[in-house]
């Protein structure tokens, strides 16, 4: 049976060729936005030396969609990345030439060491469990890792959980020794460990009244025994990770000293293992802060003076040095503050960079100072580059490595990370690359049609004069000979528009954006959460425009986006350019939370509003002084209208102009809203309608009609609704010539619930779905699902009549099998068949929406997934199959006919094999040839967009999430246009052959029957 | 103040005890012969609670496993892995392995035990793509279609030539068992299976019994061309 299937599904697998690869698909790997907390997160450069003497160099960063990735700092292409898993936070990294050890987890639970070239993983350990550790607010604070301080071989030192010392074999991970403070009970909390050939310092602060004290504790790097142990007299009030730990390894025989700020006073202990010294003060000037730039174990670090000028301070033999002040550094209303970032050369010599937007000249500087140059007296070579401010918003970090090709020259290669999410990378004053790594979190994307090109301009006017006419027609006949050319080419070769092909546009064209022969090409819009909107290309992945999203008032503040939903309010059936409006959170850094609309045209990402320069930023405009309860797009007879409810149940009207409103006032009796209303843990499902009447505020008032309350142990995690497409037939025509009606109530909502997340984790907690009236509460259908350990992880998806879910079914006993499961289920009208009821026009009053039939099968899915999603076609005739990211980081699809819910049990009769139903087998294979992404490895897919295409049988499929993955699939096949097999010149070659025969044969059939007339 | 604490201790032992880590290796062989070609891989138990990433070597670790049944998987993109049902056991300090086949009940266990440290290795390679098909001129007349086309072109056009050529008598026999066959198609045709199976065993039988039933259906067939063959 199983073989049969697999034959089958061969057999209708629309085929996928190599050479389609890149072609009809793209995918966009990224790495995600660096993670900035702190300095062991963020990007670095690192040079990894190959066997042959060469050495590149690389970028390596920890982001914030939890990846450990280095990039080729040459072509800005990633090297490598490794997913970390979603609850396993990247917590520090550090890098040692051909190794990367990273901690993660809770307090530090995991650790691993990584390749540095190819980023295989070397070793993975275990050091406490996750439920364990301590969480530390920052999630650095109480762990790092250090390097040994032998030549070659370097062991490990971790520190984890703010109070455990580990030291692990470089190679393997093992564990050599380990050691816990004793006191775990006490307020030291450890959070720098350095390392000398005779000991190990961990330093730690004690939390005393108002401020925090220094404790140091010193060990044995062979065996783990605690040397020494004991306060530092300090008084640091600010800031945790402050005081820094300075040893150089040029000159190894320098005692490190442990410097900190203490009531503008820089003071520096030296460290000896006895702990047997005094603290000395750093003089000459007050200071504001010390920096930290990642040149410690170089002895070298930045303080910024009260003015706000920076300093450059260096451990020596004799103590602490100012070496060096910035010129120019002191807080200025000409410029921004400075960014003080440390590298190094192939030498290992340090360099710092100091990076500073010029107000006055719209220019970004950059201040290089190395300090072994000029006869060690000192260099500073700067330079000016033209960062795009307009266009990546503010640089948010530096990192910098510096080559020394002559004396008195320094060339810097930086490597910023901007607001909007961008890393670039800038040699000189030169940009190399620029990597939209914003991209990696996106919350909402639209797919936008594109216009047709226009072939002939129409004069639109009417008093054209004759000769300005024939001047016009014999400009617009002047494509005629190629058209001509091209149509007896198609008809000769026939090289028609293929499927298969792409339809990006040649390079160096300045054509506008326009459709290709099937719509293939759309544009999607996609807003991130770092405060920019992308147009991409679907042809090929190219961003077309980019617009930064503007504060408003808030500019004053500061503070973030954060998108919400996203509508098309125009397509080009309209006629016109489309535009697309897209409702946002804007929450101030004043705590202040206000709903934002922005309206653009999706071609060209121009304010449709006209409000704000196409160079500027963007500007939106606040509908609500509030937070957002539910928006949604209102087809009225004028066009279409984006709703915003308030916390108040308001409702919001985008645009607010008289003939929405009055478009508005028509169809309100019908508008029903679900919503989800309680404090969470008792969150019902509340339906709303909104009112003829207006309120005093001049805006409708929502209010509740009916309410649906869930058990206590149960709470909403998610609501879906089915997509607006068109359905094609309202009913499914069976082998016996009977019909089942699909239940098609415009009003069906999915509600998947499950545990409170307040309530603790407990096995026998369950999770549900429902399928629920959304104009009067009805419930359609339910179903109880096992959790897994408490957790709930349904996906569900909902189109027509048909729903799917998915869920990991943990039971153990007799016949059961631990797994993932998908259900089908089909929801038809009435009692039977032939029971019409109308359900799709039918009133929300009427009695018949509780009548229905259920049909549902369940069958063992492959693995888990991340998000499913139903394909979407124009008319709705194609056959829907479901798409879904499963965990093996692909896209793949799964055909309606195995998931179709009437597969009958045993063998199939005439009139079932007539409906081209298989018989039910609980196993749905797992088929290679039906994963979208193939060879692509598709990470932390966060959903999954389908889009027709002019074509009925070929939907367009988006994926979104760590990275960006388009392509086409076809479910019932390309039945709409000449299959990619069909061979022209054997249709040819075989006419040919016949008439060729035709030929011979007619004289000799002539001949034939003249011969037989005259011997007859 | 004192019991407490040692039930504390015991209950605390007992925990370690019970848990486990679960090693083993994804041994490398032609579907997969490295890290490379593997890339970043884990095996998990279940849903992935329990998990180990597959290190450069192939090793790899699920620490802190508890006891119970698992099903073992491997989460790799490019590669086809067994199933394995893993019983973490209370008592004992091995866990047992056995092989295990999607969709099959978990219980009554597979007979068959493997060894522990678990050996996975990679069964196939997804092959994601369908060869294209292209045009060959030879490949196109390999088809059957076309090959009897072929076939019945050239019948078409030798026929006559060889009619010619015939000796009457052969011609005469040629054309008998022309009709049988004609006969026999159409009885089979007309889901006449028995009077088929008749027609094709009275081919067999000798010459000289099966010319009564020939002679009539000959006739017709002869009387056209008979005075030809004669007036020449």
């Amino acid at each position: 049976m199983r073989l049969f299937t697999l034959c089958l599904l061969a057999a209708c697998a629309r085929a996928l060729h190599s050479y389609e690869v890149g072609v009809t698909d793209w995918h966009k790997p990224f790495a995600g936005v660096p993670l900035l907390l702190s300095e062991s997160t963020s990007p670095v450069f690192h040079r990894s030396k190959h066997q042959d003497g060469q050495s590149s160099s690389m970028i390596l960063s920890a982001t914030q969609s939890n990846v450990l990735a280095a990039y080729h700092s040459v072509n800005g292409s990633l090297a490598w990345r490794h997913l970390f898993e979603d609850e396993d936070n990247i917590l520090a990294f550090r890098k040692d030439k051909d190794v990367v050890a990273a901690l993660s987890g809770p307090g530090g639970a995991y650790f691993r060491i990584f390749d540095s070239t190819a980023g295989h993983l070397l070793s993975e350990t275990r050091l406490h469990d996750p439920t364990a550790g301590l969480l530390q607010e920052p999630g650095s604070l109480g762990i790092a890792v250090a390097f040994g301080s032998e030549e070659k071989e370097k062991d490990i030192f971790v520190l984890t959980n703010g109070h455990t010392l580990r030291r692990l074999s470089r190679r393997t991970g093992e564990v050599s020794w380990g050691w816990t403070a004793p006191d775990q009970t006490s307020s030291v909390i450890y959070s720098k460990i350095l390392v000398t050939p005779s000991t190990v310092y961990l330093l730690g602060l004690t939390k005393s009244f108002a401020s925090y004290t220094l404790h140091i504790t010193s060990l044995s790097p062979e065996t783990g025994e605690l040397i020494d142990s004991g306060d530092i007299p300090s008084r640091i009030t600010s800031g945790l990770s402050e005081p820094l730990v300075l040893s150089d390894v040029k000159q190894p025989e320098t005692n490190p000293q442990i410097v900190w700020l203490e009531e503008g006073a820089i003071k520096a202990f030296p460290l000896t293992p006895g702990l047997k010294s005094k603290s000395s003060v750093v003089k000459g000037a007050v200071y504001k802060n010390i920096e930290d730039v990642g040149l410690s174990e170089y002895g070298q670090f930045v303080a910024i003076k009260d003015d706000g000028s920076g300093r450059v301070i260096k451990l020596t033999p004799e103590g602490l040095k100012v070496i060096w002040e910035f010129s120019d550094s002191a807080t200025s209303p000409q410029r921004t503050g400075s960014i003080y970032s440390g590298g190094i050369d192939v030498d290992g010599f340090p360099y710092i960079a100091r990076v500073f937007w010029m107000h006055t000249l719209k220019l970004a500087s950059a201040h290089v100072f190395a300090a072994h140059l000029a006869e060690g007296k000192g260099l500073v070579t700067g330079f000016t580059f033209p960062f795009k401010t307009g266009e990546h918003g503010i640089i948010t970090h530096v990192a910098v490595e510096a080559a020394n090709p002559e004396p008195y020259r320094v060339l810097a290669r930086l490597a910023l990370t901007t607001s909007t999410g961008a890393v670039q990378m800038w040699q000189q004053d030169q940009l190399q690359w620029t990597r939209e790594e914003g991209l990696a979190d996106i919350p909402v994307a639209e797919l936008v049609e594109l216009p047709e090109r226009k072939i002939a301009s129409h004069s639109e006017s009417d008093q054209e004069t004759f000769g300005a006419r024939v001047a016009r027609q014999l400009l617009d006949a002047q494509d005629f000979p190629q058209y001509a050319v091209n149509f007896i080419r198609r008809f000769v070769t026939g090289s028609y528009a293929s499927v298969s092909s792409s339809v990006a546009p040649p390079a160096n064209t300045t054509e506008p954006l326009s459709r290709d022969a099937f719509g293939f090409r759309k544009v999607i819009v996609a807003a991130t959460s770092h405060g920019k909107l992308y147009g991409i290309d679907s042809a090929n992945g190219e961003i077309l425009w980019s617009r930064v999203f503007g504060l408003g008032w808030a500019a004053q503040v500061g503070g973030h986006i954060i998108p919400a939903k996203m509508f098309v309010t125009r397509t080009v059936n309209d006629g016109d350019s489309p535009q697309v409006v897209l409702v946002t959170q804007r929450k101030a850094n004043n705590g202040l939370v206000d709903t934002v609309l922005f309206h653009v045209d999706a071609l060209t990402g121009d304010d449709a509003r006209d409000k704000s320069q196409s160079v500027d930023v963007l500007q939106g405009e606040d509908i609500v002084s509030g937070p957002l309860v539910e928006a949604f797009l209102l087809r009225t007879a004028s066009g279409r209208a984006v709703v915003c409810l308030d916390e108040f149940l308001q409702v919001n009207v985008y645009p607010n102009d008289d003939e929405t409103m009055q478009a508005l006032e028509k169809i309100l009796p019908s508008v029903r809203i679900p919503l989800r209303t309680g404090p969470p843990g008792q969150r019902r499902l509340t339906g709303h309608q909104i009112p003829k009447t207006v309120e005093f505020t001049g805006k409708h008032i929502a209010y509740p009609t009916w309410s649906l309350p869930f058990p206590p142990s149960e709470d909403i995690r998610a609501i879906f609704v089915r997509p607006s497409d068109p359905v094609a037939s309202f009913g499914k025509v069976l082998g016996n010539r009977t019909t089942l009606y699909k239940y098609l109530n415009p009003n069906l909502v999915g509600v998947v619930t499950g545990p409170p997340s307040t309530a603790p984790l407990s096995e026998s907690s369950t999770c549900s779905i429902y399928l629920v009236d959304g104009a009067k509460g009805t419930v359609i259908y339910h179903a109880v699902l096992p959790s897994v350990a408490g957790a709930c992880d349904v996906k569900a998806a909902l189109v027509e009549n048909w729903l799917v879910y998915h869920y990991y079914d943990n039971e153990v006993g007799v016949n059961h099998a631990k797994g993932y499961r998908v259900v089908s289920v089909e929801l038809y009208e009435g009692y039977g068949v032939d029971d019409k009821r109308r359900s799709s026009e039918m009133s929300s009053l009427s009695n018949e929406t509780t009548a229905v039939s259920v049909y549902e099968q369940a069958y063992i899915f492959p693995r888990g997934i991340r998000t499913l999603t139903p394909t979407s076609t124009s008319y709705g005739i194609s056959v829907k199959d479901i798409i879904v990211a499963n965990e093996n980081n692909q896209i793949q699809s799964f055909p309606r006919r195995f998931l179709d819910p009437r597969r009958p049990k045993q063998k199939p009769t005439a009139e079932e094999a007539e409906e081209w139903l298989i018989q039910y087998d609980p196993v749905l294979p797992d088929d290679p040839k039906r994963v979208l992404s193939r060879n692509y490895q598709v990470a932390k897919t966060r959903r999954i967009i389908t889009s027709p295409a002019l074509l009925e049988s070929t939907s367009l499929v988006f994926a979104y999430g760590l990275d960006l993955f388009f392509t086409r699939v076809a479910p019932s096949n390309t039945f709409d246009v000449l299959s990619e097999s069909f061979n022209k010149a054997q249709l040819m070659i075989t006419i040919a052959g016949l008439a060729l025969a035709i030929a011979i044969v007619k004289p000799i059939v002539a001949r034939k029957r003249l011969r037989e007339r005259w011997y007859n | 103040m004192r019991i407490p604490l040692t039930l504390l201790a015991l209950t605390s032992s007992c925990l370690s005890a019970l848990a486990l880590d679960l090693k083993g290796r994804v041994q490398w062989n032609d579907h997969c012969p490295g890290i490379d070609d593997l890339r970043q891989a884990k095996v998990v138990l279940d849903n992935g609670k329990h998990r180990g990433g597959v290190t450069r070597d192939g090793t790899f670790t699920i620490p802190d496993v508890p006891a119970g049944t698992y099903v073992l998987s491997v989460l790799a993109h490019d590669h086809v892995f067994e199933q394995m049902r893993v019983d973490v056991l209370e008592t004992e300090t091995l866990p047992e392995v056995r092989p295990y086949f999607p969709g099959t009940p978990l219980s009554p266990p597979s007979t068959v035990t493997l060894p522990y440290p678990i050996v996975l290795s990679a069964r196939a390679k997804y092959d994601y793509f369908v060869p294209r098909e292209s045009f060959n001129v030879l490949a196109m007349f390999k088809n059957p279609m076309m090959m009897m086309m072929l076939g019945a072109g050239v019948l078409v056009l030798l026929m006559p030539t060889m009619m010619k050529n015939m000796d009457p008598e052969v011609m005469e026999e040629f054309k008998e068992r022309q009709a049988k066959m004609s006969g026999m198609q159409s009885a089979l045709q007309s889901g006449d299976l028995m009077g088929g199976i008749s027609q094709m065993l009275a081919g067999d039988e000798p010459k000289a019994a099966s010319s009564g039933t020939s002679k009539g259906a000959s006739s017709s067939g002869a009387k056209h061309r008979g005075p030809k063959n004669k007036r020449r």
